[in-house]
């Protein structure tokens, strides 16, 4: 019945297809989003939730819990092109963050420090 | 209404979420899936979806709505380490009709487990060679499926032509506690090599 509010405040109007929503946009952000990228939801997106177009609601909600842009798109069912352009528009009305990659070797690996951190989870299991 | 703040951005720890992957790959019924849902904390009911190519332009969809785009099962899995370390498991068809699809996984990545079944070797070759190109660590899980013949590792190692360095393990992808030993053996040469 309402109409819902596009993340930035404008009318969304009725519930879209999700390819509306993206306009064709896509492949813009490949590089800076991996796909294991994490988003949370902020709090600003939390207080906004129920205002905005389903698909977007449906990210914010994934992301009360930190959530990679991979498993946004198998929950919505969308490639991950898609995911990652309704999570840019989301980033950037800050109802997301997305949580910085971390920094990698010069072998293009991830560093001696995260490695072994995730050697003694593995091994704690 | 007031919503629970989210959990790591408030959590007990000071370090920001991170995530790392490993790629688990091999040819055709050689035991991904198995694996990678074995492994994963999230229920297998979301984890292997036909999904639209990753890198595929919404461009075309949205011009041609009917239009079927070239599907990829991917097998998709999530082991919480500990306070803000997330360790993704992508499970990746061998075929380098694929490789578009690996290049974009294998970025970033702490490496591979490639998994072999012996009455199929040939399956696996794609992938070694993939990742010995690319440099990315990987090591030899393989899989014992009934009536394969007991052969020596050396013998395997030949029939692979694996580098010295490159760790070999019999594996059963049903097995939890197997595939773990896979995960941290892959850790363990990767850690070699940053520290090398
Ligand atoms: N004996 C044995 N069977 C396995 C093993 N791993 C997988 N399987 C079986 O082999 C079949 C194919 O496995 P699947 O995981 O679907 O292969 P995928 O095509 O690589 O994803 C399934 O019936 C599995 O139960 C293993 O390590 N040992
Ligand atoms: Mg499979």
């Amino acid at each position: 019945m309402d109409d819902h509010l596009g993340p930035d405040g404008s009318a969304g109007g009725r519930v879209v297809p999700v390819y509306a929503l993206t306009r064709g946009r896509t492949r813009s952000s490949g590089r800076d989003m991996p796909i294991e990228s994490l988003v949370s939801v902020t709090e600003h997106g939390q207080r906004s939730v129920a205002s905005l177009d389903i698909e977007y609601r449906r990210i914010v909600e994934l992301g009360r819990r930190v959530v990679s842009l991979v498993e946004i798109a198998f929950a919505l069912r969308v490639p991950v092109g898609v995911a990652r352009v309704l999570v840019s528009d989301l980033a950037g009305c800050g109802h997301l963050v997305i949580h910085a990659p971390p920094p990698l070797e010069a072998n293009g690996g991830p560093s001696q420090e995260l490695l072994g951190r995730l050697l003694d989870g593995l091994r704690a299991r | 209404m007031d919503y629970a703040p989210a959990e790591a951005t408030t959590g007990t720890g000071t370090l920001p979420p991170t995530p790392l992957k490993i790629l688990i790959a091999g040819g055709f019924g050689v035991g991904k899936t198995t694996m990678v849902h074995t492994l994963s904390e999230i229920p297998p009911l979301n984890t292997e979806q036909e999904m639209t190519e990753l890198s595929e332009g919404v461009d075309d969809l949205s011009a041609v709505p009917d239009k079927r785009t070239t599907t990829v099962a991917m097998d998709f899995g999530r082991l919480t380490v500990d306070d803000s370390l997330i360790l993704y498991l992508f499970g990746t068809p061998g075929q380098s009709r694929f490789w578009f699809m690996w290049d974009e996984l294998a970025a970033g990545a702490v490496g591979a487990v490639v998994l072999v079944d012996l009455r199929r070797v040939d399956d696996c070759f794609a992938a070694i060679d993939y990742f010995e190109n690319r440099g990315l660590p990987f090591v030899i899980a393989i899989n014992d499926f009934p009536g394969t013949e007991r052969f020596d590792a050396r013998v395997v190692r030949d029939a692979l032509v694996l580098k010295p360095e490159v760790p070999l393990m019999w594996t059963d992808a049903r097995d939890g506690r197997s595939g773990l030993a896979a995960l941290i053996s892959l850790v363990e040469h990767a850690l070699a090599r940053v520290a090398a």
